[in-house]
């Protein structure tokens, strides 16, 4: 069986229709809405630097000399700093995807109905909430 | 290029779903304390000492978490920084810009699974 094209379902030219890419209004910067969508967006770059981030946390675990070297640097200011912003994201992306991820999901899953709304923003929060306290408590020397 | 991209979304959106989900799941607990309560000396003496941390992130699990926390926060940070890029650079900035963020996604979770390996 060919495979289907990914452009076939593609307007022959651009149009002021509703198949036109979206775009950025000029004045975007004026409206909260799209100002919290970009930063929303922006949060993708904190993340992708974390990520390097922690690749260098797991190449340092090679070696005690290596980890030990990192920990210092992760007390520099600059580290603490970017740090700190990125907890901050990802406390906003949290918060903000946890409210949208109920309205987001399908009326039936085959037989199965996903529970209410209010239930499922709360059932999010509740593994939130309990991840972050056990990952407090191993990382934090408490457990075990 | 933009084919190959249109080719590889499902992937993508999977792998950004989990780093949007599961990352950030991960990374409040991570940030508090090996990035910060650590580092400011908040935590009890031997916390994050190395034959502690090397324990726990060399066990099975220990080496998921890792992993889950390099990748996925990668892959959730390159698309969004592609929708980013498309907002405020435009459509043509879309096929450079989403190829070398995914690239960059791919072989930071290839290297990543090599560090849990070696653990």
């Amino acid at each position: 069986m060919r495979p289907a094209d990914p452009h076939a379902m593609q307007p022959s030219k651009p149009g002021s229709t509703r198949t036109a890419p979206p775009q950025v209004p000029d004045d975007f910067w004026t409206r909260p809405r799209m100002l919290t969508y970009l930063l929303f967006d922006a949060t993708g770059i904190v993340y992708l630097l974390v990520g390097l981030v922690v690749l260098r946390v797991a190449w340092a675990l090679t070696s005690a000399e290596s980890w030990n070297a990192l920990m210092s640097e992760f007390a520099s200011p600059g580290y603490l700093v970017f740090h700190a912003i990125a907890l901050v994201s990802a406390l906003f992306v949290g918060v903000r995807f946890f409210r949208l991820f109920p309205k987001a999901q399908p009326a039936r899953i085959g037989p199965a109905k996903p529970p209410p709304r209010p239930i499922l923003h709360a059932l999010l929060y509740v593994a939130w909430i309990g991840i972050t306290l056990v990952l407090l408590a191993i990382l934090g020397g408490v457990w075990p | 290029m933009k084919t190959l991209l249109l080719r590889m979304e499902p992937i993508v959106w999977l792998l950004f779903g989990a780093g949007i989900m599961v990352g950030t799941l991960l990374l409040p607990g991570y940030l508090l304390t090996v990035t910060l309560a650590g580092p400011l000396g908040l935590l009890p003496d031997g916390a994050l000492a190395y034959d502690r941390v090397y324990g726990i992130a060399s066990n099975p699990i220990g080496r998921l978490v890792l992993l889950a926390l390099v990748a996925l926060p990668l892959w959730k940070g390159a698309h969004h920084t592609r929708a980013l890029a498309v907002d405020l650079l435009g459509h043509g900035a879309d096929a450079p810009v989403g190829s070398l963020l995914y690239a960059i996604a791919a072989v930071g979770s290839v290297l990543g699974i090599l560090a849990v390996l070696a653990l």
